[in-house]
């Protein structure tokens, strides 16, 4: 088990800046998750983290020890690849075993050690097929049970499920992070996904053309989202925006965008006349025949467990999460309430949190 | 968008209309007419005509051909020197192939790299290809000629050889001479189909391996060799049959000398054919190449488990 350490890592491909002066400590045994979107240079820095990409600038280090020079079979780190890489010609038993061999491990103990992961990961049946002969969801565990026998320092997993539908997605979830749990090993997970990260993340980093934007355990990024950017991206269905002002009224604060008027915490007061976004999540309103945000239905989706509203207000989108069974048809003017204390502000121009 | 779609319809219109016409796709026999009529008249006809020909002999006294039985294949059974010649060939068969295999694989892997200047290397590799076989064999006559051969002098400096042994006129080192330009002027053909193989491999099973650990050699063994399977079978079966039939180097450079010790399997049947005419005895010898060639090959694709 190791603790890993970026101290300003940079990476270019020739005149591209992939990643910039990129600093992070991930602690011995923690699950972090690399969240983004694609082209925000999460995967690059995985590959740096395992050697398959050159460092162009700063240092990586993983137990206590810096790793840039480092060949990729001498960093002691396992990798589950986004299309599983597996060896084709191997049949499952021998891809499992491979790494074992490799290190010189006696036959005794290299079968035991296959069968306990081929056990743990339901492919005990299928370990003298060819990976060819599996479907996705068993070649994704084959690709878990090579790392798994590896009892490596890191793992890292680069999309892993990005491939599966989503009833097995679900299920790898768990199963990823359950494995996790037992192993104990130092995670660096890297998904475009927010519901994985949130799921499965001890800690998210969530990265921003080649940056980091905020790093903080799943509520952290939910609850206290340090920029718009990072409120839009957490959260499904998207949290709603809007832009307007923050007006004092006698030591009340509200948010005013036209019609719309929101009491928010007294403490926004002090920002009197400031040019803000607020950020409502769907989830965070309820139906209220006082409230204070008005809106016209357009469309009412049910998911099942709920019914999302989607609302004309003020003349752009808000959507409203809503019990299953409210009723309403388009052209409907419905009322919600939101808690002052649910209410994001940014400011308007950096989009910048505002703390309350 | 318009545009497209007037177009995919003239092209439907036009499919279409050849449907109606005789050359429609319900009437394939039409298509393959020309290939079946080329096939039949070139392969089929003379490949019938050799079978026929080998229970056959030339009669010089009365011009004529005569129904000698199965006379030629107990004369083929029984003839030392073609016993002899097909030891040579497979010599050289053997020789050769392994040569260029191995050595193919490794200048592959060599310039399986996107350094600069590969792509050149990769390109001047095919130079070798472009060069009649005869022509090869000849300018070998001449880079081998005890005289004012490059390679008997570089031989000879390095102390391997003295001029007294010269390489094509000394029976134990002819077939070594002939191999020589085989050998050079074919790998490069291996190399191409290595290459090709080598460049279309997914790169992820290579990470992984690294992250595993594996050495370059086991890397090598364990994936590459594998994955390259089916290209290095049918390499080596499109290049076995080639050497086995092979004519163009002795033909010009030894003429089967000095005495036997080069005469293969296709020069002692063109020697039977045309120098002694004896044209059953020469198409039993050339149908009896056939044989091998189609025994060993379908042995190798069941053994080598090639899928076409």
């Amino acid at each position: 088990m190791a603790n890993v350490e970026y101290r300003s890592v940079g990476k270019s491909f020739g005149s591209v800046q992939v990643l910039e002066k990129l600093s992070l400590d991930i602690a011995d045994g923690e699950f972090v998750v690399l969240l983004g979107s694609s082209g925000c240079g999460k995967s690059t820095l995985l590959r740096m983290t395992a050697g398959l990409e050159t460092i162009s600038s700063g240092e990586i280090v993983i137990d206590g020890k810096v790793v840039n020079g480092v060949h990729p079979r001498d960093r002691n780190i396992a990798m589950v690849f986004q299309n599983y890489a597996l060896y084709p010609t191997m049949k499952v038993r021998e891809n499992i075993a491979f790494s074992l061999e490799v290190a010189g491990k006696s036959k005794d103990e290299i079968e035991a050690q296959v069968a306990e992961a081929a056990r743990v990961l339901n492919l005990t049946e299928y370990l003298d097929r060819k990976p060819s002969e599996l479907s996705g969801g068993q070649r994704q565990r084959v690709a878990m049970g090579r790392a798994m026998v590896r009892n490596a320092k890191v793992f890292l997993f680069d999309e892993p499920l990005s491939n599966l539908d989503a009833k097995l997605r679900a299920h790898m979830r768990v199963e990823i992070r359950q494995l996790h749990d037992r192993l104990k090993a130092t995670t660096v997970y890297v998904t475009h996904d927010q519901i994985e990260a949130m799921t499965m993340a001890d800690k998210i980093v969530l990265m921003q053309g080649g940056g980091i934007v905020q790093v903080g355990t799943p509520d952290d990024l939910y609850d206290r989202p340090a920029t718009r950017y990072v409120a839009e991206f957490i959260g499904s269905p998207q949290i709603n925006c809007q832009d307007g002002e923050i007006v004092s009224n006698g030591g009340e604060a509200l948010f005013v965008n036209g019609e719309l008027k929101l009491p928010l915490p007294a403490s926004y007061a002090a920002h009197q006349g400031r040019q803000v976004t607020c950020g409502i999540r769907p989830s965070d309103v309820a139906l209220s025949d006082t409230g204070p945000i008005v809106g016209t239905l357009q469309i009412a989706e049910k998911t099942g467990a709920d019914k999302q509203m989607h609302l004309d207000v003020n003349g752009s989108e808000f959507v409203a999460v809503a019990p299953r069974h409210t009723q309403g048809v388009p052209g409907d003017t419905l009322r919600f309430a939101v808690a002052p204390d649910n209410i994001h502000l940014f400011d308007h121009a950096s989009g910048i949190r505002i703390a309350a | 968008m318009l545009n497209v779609c007037n177009q995919v319809r003239w092209r439907s219109e036009r499919v279409f209309d050849l449907r109606v016409g005789v050359l429609s796709w319900d009437r394939p026999w039409i298509w393959l007419a020309p290939l079946i009529a080329m096939l039949v008249a070139f392969t089929i006809v003379p490949l019938i005509y050799n079978v026929w020909l080998s229970f056959h002999e030339y009669h010089a006294f009365s011009r004529q051909l005569r129904w000698v039985g199965g006379a030629n294949w107990a004369q083929l059974v029984a003839d030392e020197r073609m016993w002899e010649a097909l030891g040579i060939t497979l010599a050289y068969f053997a020789v050769t192939l392994t040569v260029e295999v191995i050595l193919g694989m490794a200048i592959a892997l060599l310039l399986d790299a996107d350094e600069i200047g590969f792509g050149f290397l990769r390109t001047l590799l095919t130079l070798t290809l472009v060069v009649p076989p005869a022509i090869a064999g000849m300018m070998f006559l001449l880079i081998e000629d005890p005289e004012f051969g490059v390679l008997t002098y570089v031989l000879e400096v390095l102390g391997l050889l003295d001029k007294t042994t010269p390489i094509l006129a000394t029976g134990s080192t002819a077939l070594w001479g002939v191999m020589l330009v085989d050998i050079w002027q074919w790998t490069p053909f291996m190399v191409l189909i290595f290459l090709a193989g080598l460049r279309s491999l997914p790169p992820e099973p290579y990470e992984a391996a690294m992250l595993d650990g594996a050495s370059g050699f086991m890397v090598f063994r364990r994936i590459t060799l594998p994955l390259l399977q089916k290209v290095i079978a049918v390499a080596v079966l499109i290049r076995g049959i080639d050497i086995f039939r092979m004519f163009d180097y002795v033909f010009v450079m030894t003429s089967g000398g000095p005495g036997t010790s080069t005469y293969t399997l296709s020069l002692y049947s063109w020697q039977q054919t045309f120098s002694f005419i004896k044209w059953g005895y020469g198409a039993t010898l050339s149908l009896f190449t056939l044989l091998i060639i189609l025994v060993v090959a379908n042995l190798f694709i069941w053994v080598a488990k090639v899928r076409w």
